[in-house]
């Protein structure tokens, strides 16, 4: 089915929120995936530059200062479809929230409450890395954190190299492996921002 | 009712025509008004050539007002009658204000919501303090471009809260402003900037004013200003290293402390004197304690920074936090921009460039900059520009909600682009329990009382079922300016309820309409104008919302409730015929009364509907 516009009647590109024929902000499409949002296809690899200024650009015409003083249909369809972009570069800029949002789609909560970590592998890397921080904070030591970030670095690299595999073609065939590296990945990304936290308090400090 | 922004009617300008916009900013020392006359943004100057107007309102008994200059010079002689810094005050609670009550001189009225002052003129709140400053900023635009500008774009520090910028918005609002955009200040600063030098790059906005701090991190590209953070500390300022100055010369110096004259004295020799150590090494200071001779102090350069010292190394804490919150690191800062007058101060230009490793631009001088950033958007948004610039602003402060124990359970993290919607699952946890109270709060910390309250509400009409049972998704709705809304909605059926919040320091209407009566003495006609024209509008909103109402649902009102509510709506189509706005306002108020138990019973109705028909087993998975 072609959107078309819902005042002029014309054809619409994707997404469908700006009528190029008669400029009208369409009304929201809260059916459309974060994906057909930005105007772009579902995958898993995607250029998070081009992602970036897509949705920047798609703001630029949909952004309520766009209509400030417009009619108050339009200023909430704006608003609508603004929130969404938003949403959209939020989720898809970020590798683990971008995969959990595609096994989401296809109806997998990797990371849902119900989801039981039984890895024992990761439960003891877990420990490791968190023995190693505390002992680093107790030190007073910045130079170890930074090591400590890099390598965090690296391993966050590796896990996405691996979920970059696994869901190279959609829908992904195997959504345990998947979720198992979608709660590596989080535990690396939380641990992450524990690393700056302490950074920054022992620079407060 | 709620505080809605209105849209002007009939401002349907000639096409031809260049449409008027001014930039607005309203500073805790001084304001100022910028607009762009031929293609150039520039700061408007009063009658003896000064664009600095200083935001000091005097009330003078009679009800004469004086705002700026000689209100300032007056500040010595009558403390109780004399609002200076009154933006530190905006959407504070009393509670708020009493760490910085020692360093204001002012009576303040305890009580609940927001602070008031008592003045010879009768109690005023900083809203209203405020409207007299931007008032007068109105008129210097009016004369200068020849016509009531059509809107305006106000700068608010980005570190402001939802009832600083709401407190803000109703200061514009009772001025007679039309408000296009709240705008941070930094990103201001960023467009002024940004336009002057077309560069790209990600830059650090370092902004210390008369009371506010902040540093926001933003990135430019391709005509887009995105803010990736912002932090900062919204009682940290130019102020501070005045009162650690003030505070030192007062201990040196003995006398009464509590004297709000001495105060008032020592603290404006402070101020002159750090104004003055920023081009020499050296100054006196001329001090005359009640009953005591004048004489003269002699204060350093390195003294007056020993002593600020402190007050410069709490920006310093925010300034990593933004990075961080940013993901960046020092070295991915392409520049450095000061803004607010205390900058000027050299120890601040110095930790700036010992801290970012690189020397901070100064080209636009800092006071003007966020005015002349405010015009070029303000010029933007009424569409006098073909340069297409986009600004994305972030959440300041992060959004949450209260839990079991006084805890705050946060739904929208700091730094989060805006607009922004998200949405938080509830449930009920008593059998039978039909209403959930709701608590939205503000802030970083995890206990309710560290945070500030935005609003309370009630759900009510959930269907008595076992605990747990009940699926309520409540969305959080920030819009561009960082103002909230609040959506109940049941899951299964997206059957949706609008909630109205309205900040718990913010105005209610009867305050506003209070205010714009005290208001008359000023432009009497204009703000009857506007009132009318706000109150048809708002009247016929409430019409429609009747009869949509009544079209969907009236068989929910018993006859005689249904009499009274069509007695209320002839009473509001008659009224809106007419021309006065009170007679109109109270209609509207009457149908909205007269519509309560419908309301109630048509979200009842709707829960009800959206929950029949599934078992308890559905619902409580």
């Amino acid at each position: 089915m072609v959107d078309s516009c819902f005042r002029c009647g014309a054809e619409l590109g994707a997404p469908p929120a700006l009528c190029a024929s008669c400029g009208a902000v369409q009304p929201f499409r809260a059916d459309l995936s974060l994906f057909a949002v930005a105007g772009l296809p579902e995958t898993y690899d995607l250029d998070v530059q081009a992602l970036r200024t897509q949705v920047l650009a798609l703001q630029k015409g949909l952004h309520p200062d766009r209509f400030a003083n417009a009619e108050p249909a339009a200023r909430r369809y704006s608003l609508e479809w603004s929130t969404r972009l938003n949403e959209a570069l939020a989720i898809l800029r970020d590798p683990l929230r971008r995969a959990d949002y595609l096994l989401q789609l296809q109806g997998v909560d990797a990371l849902g409450e119900q989801v039981k970590v039984a890895d024992p592998e990761l439960l003891m890397t877990q420990m490791i890395y968190r023995e190693r921080l505390e002992d680093l904070v107790a030190a007073r030591d910045l130079s170890g954190m930074e090591a400590l970030r890099q390598e965090v670095d690296t391993a966050v690299t590796g896990v996405v190299q691996r979920l970059r595999g696994l869901l190279g073609i959609l829908p992904c065939a195997e959504p345990e492996a998947a979720g198992a590296a979608l709660r590596e990945l989080q535990f690396l990304d939380k641990l992450f921002g524990e690393i700056g936290r302490s950074e920054e308090s022992l620079q407060n400090a | 009712m709620a505080l809605m922004q209105i849209a002007e009617p009939g401002t349907a300008a000639d096409p031809h025509q260049r449409r008027l916009a001014i930039g607005i900013d309203l500073g805790t020392t001084h304001s100022l008004v910028a607009s762009v006359l031929s293609a150039v943004p520039t700061v408007m100057r009063d009658h003896e050539g000064k664009y600095l107007l200083p935001s000091v309102v005097r009330y003078l008994g009679g009800g004469d007002i004086h705002v700026g200059y000689p209100a300032a010079a007056a500040a010595g002689q009558d403390p109780h009658n004399t609002i200076a810094s009154v933006k530190r005050l905006m959407g504070r609670g009393h509670g708020d204000v009493q760490t910085l009550a020692g360093h204001l001189p002012y009576d303040l009225v305890p009580g609940e919501g927001m602070v008031r002052l008592r003045t010879v003129a009768g109690e005023k709140s900083p809203v209203e303090v405020s409207a007299e400053i931007l008032r007068v900023l109105k008129e210097r635009a009016v004369e200068t471009l020849g016509g009531e500008p059509e809107g305006a774009v106000i700068t608010v520090p980005a570190y402001f809260d939802e009832a600083q910028r709401q407190a803000t918005k109703d200061a514009a609002r009772l001025a007679g402003l039309n408000v296009l955009r709240l705008l941070a200040e930094p990103t201001a600063a960023a467009v002024a900037y940004g336009l002057d030098k077309g560069s790209e790059g990600v830059f650090a906005i370092y902004d210390l004013g008369g009371g506010t701090f902040d540093i926001s991190i933003l990135r430019l590209q391709a005509g887009v200003f995105e803010v990736l953070a912002t932090a900062g500390d919204s009682a940290l300022g130019g102020d501070d290293m005045d009162h650690a100055l003030a505070e030192w010369l007062m201990q040196e110096e003995g006398g009464d402390v509590s004297d709000p004259f001495w105060r008032r004295q020592v603290l404006q020799q402070a101020r002159t004197a750090k104004e003055v150590l920023s081009a020499v090494d050296e100054t006196m200071i001329m001090l005359t304690p009640s009953g005591r001779a004048s004489h003269a102090v002699t204060l350093s350069r390195s003294r007056l920074e020993s002593l600020i010292q402190p007050v410069i190394q709490r920006s310093l804490p925010a300034c990593r936090r933004a990075l961080r919150d940013a993901g960046l690191k020092l070295t991915d800062i392409d520049g450095v921009v000061l803004v607010g007058g205390a900058t000027r101060v050299p120890a601040v230009r110095a930790m700036v460039e010992a801290f970012f490793r690189r020397v901070p631009l100064t080209d636009i001088d800092p006071d003007q900059v966020v005015a002349l950033g405010a015009a070029i958007q303000a010029d933007a948004l009424v569409g006098n520009q073909r340069e297409d610039l986009l600004l994305m602003d972030v959440l300041p402060l992060s959004l949450g909600l209260e839990t079991m124990g006084g805890l705050v359970e946060k739904i929208i993290p700091r730094n989060t682009p805006i607009p922004v919607a998200r949405a938080q699952e509830f449930t009920t946890f008593k059998d039978g329990q039909t209403a959930m109270s709701i608590h939205v709060l503000q802030g970083e910390r995890d206990l309710v009382q560290d945070c500030r309250s935005l609003a309370r509400f009630s759900l009510r009409g959930i269907p008595p079922m076992v605990a747990g049972a009940a699926r309520i998704r409540v969305t959080f709705q920030v819009d561009a300016d960082g103002l909230l809304a609040v959506r109940a909605e049941e899951t299964g059926t997206r059957v949706c309820t609008e909630v109205v919040v309205k900040p718990s320091y913010g105005l209610n209407d009867a305050e506003i309409a209070r205010m714009l009566q005290d208001s008359f003495t000023h432009g009497a006609e204009d703000v009857a104008r506007r009132r009318l024209s706000e109150a048809k509008v708002e009247g016929e909103r409430v019409r429609e919302a009747l009869r949509t109402a009544l079209t969907a649902d009236a068989d929910l009102l018993d006859p005689a409730e249904r009499e009274i509510l069509d007695k209320a709506g002839a009473a509001l189509i008659n009224a809106l015929s007419g021309n006065d706005a009170d007679v109109i306002t109270g209609a509207a108020e009457a149908v909205e009364t007269a519509a309560e138990p419908l309301v109630q019973r048509r979200m009842d109705s709707a829960l009800r509907r959206a929950i029949a028909g599934r078992s308890i087993d559905d619902l409580g998975d």
